[in-house]
C-alpha cells in the first residue's frame, strides 16, 4: 500500500470514527456489547472451570490461556479486518457494485465502510483476560514464548480473517452463504475458547481439519503449557498454527480476488 | 379477520425459508453439528466428575441440547427478508406498517406465530431423531412430559413478548443495535442458553428468579430433566403465567405509545 494510500485510509478511518461519535449514547454502548460479549466467554469458562475439574488434563490457568489468546485475536480481527463479517449484508445490498466502481480495491473499501466501536470493548476485556492469565500462569516467560505467543495472537486474528474472507468470496456467488458466517462466528465463540481434547477424537479432528478452530488458541495454548503432545496431531504442525495463520489468510486473499473477477451481480 | 388473512400473514416467513434451500441446508446442517459439538462437549465435562450442581450427566447432556433444539424456535433470519423493526425504523418504512386494514401489533403476532410454528416442526424433528439415537433422555413420565410441553408454550410466549419489548424500544432510540444485542445476550445468559442455570452462583440463581428470562428456556428443560421436581411445577408454570399477563400488558400500553411515535417521512 502506498504512502498516499495509507494516507486516505487513516482519513476515512478518523472520518468513520467522527460518524460513529455523532450518537455518543450508541457509540459507549457499541463498546459495552463487545465488553459485554467478551465477558461471556469469561462467564461460561469460569463456571465450567469453577464446576469441573480442569478440563481435559488441563488445570485452571493453562486453560485461560486459550480464551485469552482468542479473544486478544478476535479483538485485532474486529478492529482490522473485521469488516470481512458484513460483506455478506454488503454483498446483498448491492454495494460491491459501487465499490466496483471506485479507484480503490474493493476489499479494503468494505475495511473501511465503518469504525469498529466495538473492538475497543473486546481488547479491552481481551487484554484483561490475557493480563490475568498470564500473572496466574507458572510458566517462565522467556523472549522466545513471548514471541510465540505475540505471533500466536497475529496468527489467530489472520486465521479468522481467512475464514470470513472465504465466506465473503462465496457469498460473491451465493448472497445466502452469509449464514454461514454467522454460524463460523458461533461457533469460534463456543468451541474456540476450551481444549479440544476434552471432545471425542472424530469431534476433535473436524474441529482440526474441517474446520480450522483448533489452530486459532488451542494448539498455540497447547505448545506454550507444555500440553503440545496430547493433542492428537504431530507436535510440528500444531506448532506451526501462527505461520498456518498467516498462509490461510494469503490464500483467502486469493480466492477472494478470483471471486470477485467472476462476480456478475444482479443483474449478470 | 378471516383466517385466511391471518394464515396469509403468519405463513411469510416460513415460506421465506422454504423458498430458501441452501439456508435450509445450512441450518439442518448447524443443527447437527451443534448437537454433537454439545453433546460432545458436556459428555467430556461430566468424564472425572460425578452429579454437579444437582445434575448427573444424563441431565445436563439432555438440557444442553435441548437448549440447542429450542433456540430454532425463534432463530430466523428476518434480516434477510428486511422485516425486522429496528429495520423499518432505520429505513423509515414503519410507517406503512400503519397504513395497512391490518393492525400493527396483530400483524406482528402472526409473524411471530407462523415462526414459531416453523421452528417447532424444526425443534420437532431435531427432538425424535434425538431421542431415537440416544441423545436425549425420554421425559421421566407422562406427567412431566405433559407439564413440559405446558411450560414450554408458557415459555414461547414469554419469550414472545421479550422479544416483542426488544422491538418495541427502536421506537424510542434511533441507533439502538448496541442495546438490542445488550439484552439478547442477557435473554440468552439469563435463560440458561450458554449454560444451565444451576451451574451459576446462588447469587445469580435468585437474580434470575426476579427476571422473565428463565421462565423462556430454563424452567421447562429443568422440569424435563427432573432438575424441578413435579411437586414445585404448579408454582413454576403460575410465574411463568404471570409473566404472559404482565408482559402482554406492559407491551399492550407500549404499542399505544409507539404508535404516537410513529411519522411518515419528513414528518
Amino acid at each position: 500500500m502506498s504512502l498516499r494510500a495509507l494516507r486516505i485510509v487513516w482519513r476515512v478511518t478518523a472520518l468513520n470514527f467522527r460518524a460513529q461519535m455523532e450518537y455518543r449514547t450508541e457509540f459507549l454502548l457499541m463498546i459495552a456489547i463487545g465488553a459485554i460479549w467478551q465477558v461471556s466467554v469469561i462467564v461460561f469458562a469460569t463456571v465450567l472451570l469453577s464446576r469441573f475439574a480442569g478440563m481435559g488434563g488441563w488445570d485452571s490457568s493453562d486453560v485461560l490461556l486459550i480464551p485469552a489468546t482468542r479473544m486478544l485475536a478476535h479483538g485485532l480481527f474486529v478492529l482490522f479486518l473485521g469488516r470481512m463479517h458484513w460483506a455478506g449484508r454488503q454483498i446483498q445490498e448491492g454495494r460491491i457494485d459501487i465499490y466496483l466502481m471506485r479507484p480503490m480495491p474493493v476489499h479494503r473499501q468494505i475495511q473501511l465502510a465503518f469504525f469498529p466501536t466495538n473492538a475497543i470493548g473486546d481488547l479491552t476485556v481481551a487484554a484483561g483476560l490475557m493480563v490475568g492469565a498470564l500473572s496466574r500462569s507458572d510458566l517462565d516467560w522467556t523472549a522466545g514464548r513471548i514471541s510465540y505467543l505475540v505471533a500466536a495472537v497475529l496468527g489467530g486474528m489472520l486465521l479468522e480473517a481467512a475464514l470470513f474472507t472465504l465466506v465473503a468470496s462465496a457469498g460473491l456467488r451465493f448472497p445466502a452463504a452469509d449464514y454461514w458466517g454467522r454460524w463460523l462466528e458461533e461457533l469460534l465463540g463456543t468451541f474456540g475458547s476450551y481444549p479440544l481434547n476434552v471432545l471425542p477424537r472424530a469431534v476433535g479432528g473436524f474441529l482440526t481439519y474441517g474446520l480450522p478452530l483448533a489452530f486459532v488458541a488451542y494448539f498455540p495454548a497447547a505448545v506454550l503449557t507444555g500440553h503440545g503432545h496430547t493433542t492428537g496431531v504431530p507436535y510440528w504442525l500444531a506448532a506451526s498454527a501462527p505461520l498456518l495463520g498467516l498462509l490461510a489468510y494469503l490464500g483467502a486473499r486469493l480466492v477472494w480476488r478470483w471471486s470477485l473477477r467472476h462476480y456478475t451481480g444482479i443483474n449478470g | 379477520m378471516a383466517a385466511p388473512h391471518a394464515w396469509r400473514a403468519a405463513r411469510v416467513t416460513p415460506l421465506g425459508e422454504l423458498n430458501a434451500p441452501p439456508r435450509m441446508t445450512a441450518v439442518a446442517l448447524r443443527l447437527a453439528v451443534q448437537v454433537v459439538l454439545v453433546w460432545s462437549l458436556w459428555r467430556g465435562l461430566y468424564a472425572q466428575t460425578g452429579t454437579t450442581a444437582g445434575l448427573s450427566r444424563d441431565q445436563a447432556v439432555t438440557y444442553a441440547v435441548l437448549a440447542v433444539l429450542a433456540s430454532r424456535l425463534r432463530e430466523l433470519d428476518q434480516y434477510a427478508g428486511r422485516d425486522t423493526v429496528l429495520q423499518h425504523m432505520h429505513f423509515g418504512t414503519i410507517v406503512y406498517w400503519y397504513l395497512r386494514p391490518l393492525p400493527p401489533q396483530r400483524y406482528y403476532a402472526l409473524r411471530a406465530a407462523g415462526e414459531q410454528l416453523y421452528g417447532l416442526a424444526w425443534a420437532l424433528t431435531g427432538y425424535v431423531i434425538c431421542l431415537a439415537a440416544g441423545v436425549v433422555e425420554p421425559p421421566g413420565s407422562a406427567a412431566v412430559a405433559g407439564v413440559f410441553a405446558l411450560s414450554t408454550l408458557l415459555g414461547q410466549w414469554v419469550l414472545y413478548y421479550v422479544m416483542l419489548v426488544l422491538d418495541q424500544l427502536c421506537f424510542w432510540t434511533i441507533r439502538n443495535t448496541a442495546a438490542m444485542l445488550i439484552l439478547l445476550f442477557a435473554q440468552n445468559l439469563l435463560s440458561g442458553v450458554y449454560a444451565p442455570l444451576w451451574f451459576f452462583p446462588d447469587w445469580f440463581v435468585t437474580m434470575s428468579a426476579f427476571l422473565p428470562f428463565q421462565a423462556t428456556l430454563s424452567v421447562p428443560l429443568s422440569l424435563y430433566v427432573g432438575r424441578i421436581p413435579l411437586s414445585d411445577a404448579a408454582f413454576q408454570l403460575s410465574v411463568q403465567a404471570a409473566w404472559v399477563v404482565v408482559l402482554a400488558l406492559f407491551t399492550r400500553l407500549l404499542w399505544r405509545r409507539a404508535a404516537r411515535r410513529v411519522i411518515s417521512q419528513g414528518g
